[in-house]
């Protein structure tokens, strides 16, 4: 009896927060019209519908490679052309190198593209210039703004202030200072966020196809749309051949980026 | 300077490849101003007269909130049988693991589509889809956590008799337990993003609402459900900014 009792008070301080957390699934739930019958239902029918899939259509293997190369420059030159901008809004966003009223502006723009994800991006692009691979790419690069841009500007914020004042005092204007002291110290962190992001672009890469901007995603939506499911099987095995080889070059290179920097 | 050169004839291909033309953008620029044009002034009535909207959000929030639940629990259960201090027996951790990294490779695109048809084209389907790509993308992530915990105290307690179990409860879940916190917090915030990408393909939510103004050419809609997306977006980061901050101390959290 006594052990009990003690017990109690020792989980007492967890059952307001369980209830609350409780109540919140709860509401959470029924908003989402989730119920573990349609869960179960839905899984057999699921499953069910997975053995639809096998096998691969394999003679769609060679119409896919098109496509499939297309995500991936897509996905590359978004990366590209992104990690540049954010190259330079990273510079305008640092407070040791742009001055209070730039800066601030630079991160407000910074942090509201962050907030807007690449699809709504895609989706307006699309909207201005129709469909096609230049709003995909553009959608990326901007994309590539709201995360690098905020990294590599926190980045240049930490490098060393002794160095800018040293160069300045040899009579170094701003653009010297710049590319003389400022972007060989971040040069590493620079390729290896990028890399790190043409590793998320090459998933962005898939999905924005779907929406619209072609490449192996669009023929993934469109055989689901077609009811071809042994082609949708076939563009399946290859996003994930893609997307699988991405990580682990792009792991394999950070790697030996951070290796050599840390020798020197 | 010849890898420069290499790098911009690549480029060159690849843009001649995919019809990309880097010039056209501004060329072109003059439809993104048509566009802007018609965008504004952002019709805000969309949001206070139609009361779908509000349910929409509330739909994507909760979308992502049960996601980073459930997705965050099952995350976690299956980090203890994948990690190397908590699972003993080597086949059924490298199953796991194998399981989580095929989970990350399987794009949220196929993910979705496979659950529309399973359950129709709804926020559950959404819902669904979101709490696999969290098992993915925070599975590991736990795992690797595990296995990163200081040794020493479950060793001394190991020492004078405590069982495996009351090693993890006494040891290891004291010392993950702030850091699992901050991620499932963090694990929300991600999955506010993905639930508005997930619901133009029928994940319902307010990406599903956007994507609807959009193909009936409500663009002053359109340009309100934007902003109305950015307030969210950025609201829940600066939410879970603070949670996190709170939970791991000043200064942790980068």
């Amino acid at each position: 009896m006594r052990l009990k009792e003690f017990k109690f008070k020792r989980y007492r301080k967890f059952i307001l927060p369980s209830v609350i957390l409780l109540a919140v699934t709860e509401g959470a739930a029924i908003i989402c019209g989730a119920t573990f019958d349609d869960l179960f239902g839905g899984l057999g029918r699921g499953v069910l519908f997975l053995g639809n899939l096998f096998p691969p259509n394999w003679g769609a293997f060679p119409e896919m490679l098109d496509p499939a190369l297309k995500t991936i420059i897509i996905a590359f030159l978004g990366t590209l052309f992104g990690s540049l901008m954010s190259i330079f809004f990273a510079l305008l966003a640092a407070s040791n190198l742009a001055n209070p009223w730039v800066r601030n502006a630079t991160r407000f723009f910074i942090a509201v593209e962050r907030a807007i994800p690449e699809a709504v991006i895609l989706i307006l692009l699309i909207a201005a210039f129709g469909l096609g691979a230049m709003p995909g790419v553009v959608a990326l690069s901007l994309g590539c703004i709201g995360m690098l841009g905020k990294l590599l500007a926190d980045v240049i914020e930490g490098i060393d202030p002794l160095l800018i004042e040293s160069m300045e005092s040899v009579g170094g204007n701003k653009a010297q200072v710049i590319v003389f002291g400022v972007l060989p110290q971040i040069l590493p962190n620079i390729i290896s966020y990028t890399l790190f992001r043409f590793d998320i672009n090459i998933r962005l890469s898939v999905l924005l196809g779907a929406v619209g901007a072609g490449g192996i995603g669009y023929e993934l939506d469109y055989s689901f749309g077609m009811l071809d499911y042994h082609r949708a099987f076939t563009a399946m095995i290859f996003i994930i051949v893609i997307v699988f080889g991405t990580e682990r070059l792009s792991y394999y290179l950070r790697k030996k980026i951070k290796m050599e920097g840390a020798l020197t | 300077m010849t890898l420069l050169m290499i790098i911009s004839i690549v480029v060159a291909l690849a843009c001649i490849y995919t019809d990309f033309n880097p010039i056209a953008f501004f060329v072109e620029f003059h439809y993104v101003r048509d566009l802007l044009g018609e965008m504004s002034p952002p019709n805000y009535r969309v949001l206070t007269d139609d009361p779908s909207t509000g349910m929409a959000i509330l739909q994507t929030l909760s979308m992502a909130f049960l996601a980073s639940l459930y997705g965050g629990v099952i995350a976690v259960v299956i980090a203890f049988l994948a990690a190397s201090n908590t699972m003993p027996y080597k086949v059924v951790r490298d199953f796991f693991r194998f399981l989580l990294s095929l989970l990350r490779v399987i794009p949220a695109l196929a993910i979705i589509l496979i659950f529309v048809i399973a359950v129709g084209p709804s926020t559950f389907a959404g819902m669904l889809t979101l709490v696999i790509v969290t098992i993915g993308n925070f599975g590991k992530l736990f795992t690797e956590m595990l296995e990163n915990v200081d040794n020493p105290p479950g060793e001394a307690i190991f020492s004078v008799g405590a069982s495996r179990m009351q090693v993890i409860r006494y040891s290891i879940i004291p010392q993950i337990l702030p850091t699992l916190m901050a991620n499932l917090i963090f694990a929300f915030d991600v999955n506010i993003r993905t639930a508005i990408s997930l619901g133009i393909f029928g994940g319902g939510g307010i990406g599903f609402k956007l994507q609807l103004a959009k193909s009936v050419l409500h663009y002053k809609d359109v340009a309100a459900i934007v902003t109305l997306i950015i307030v969210l977006v950025t609201g829940v980061e600066k939410i879970s900014n603070y949670l996190r901050r709170k939970i791991l101390g000043e200064g942790k959290l980068k």
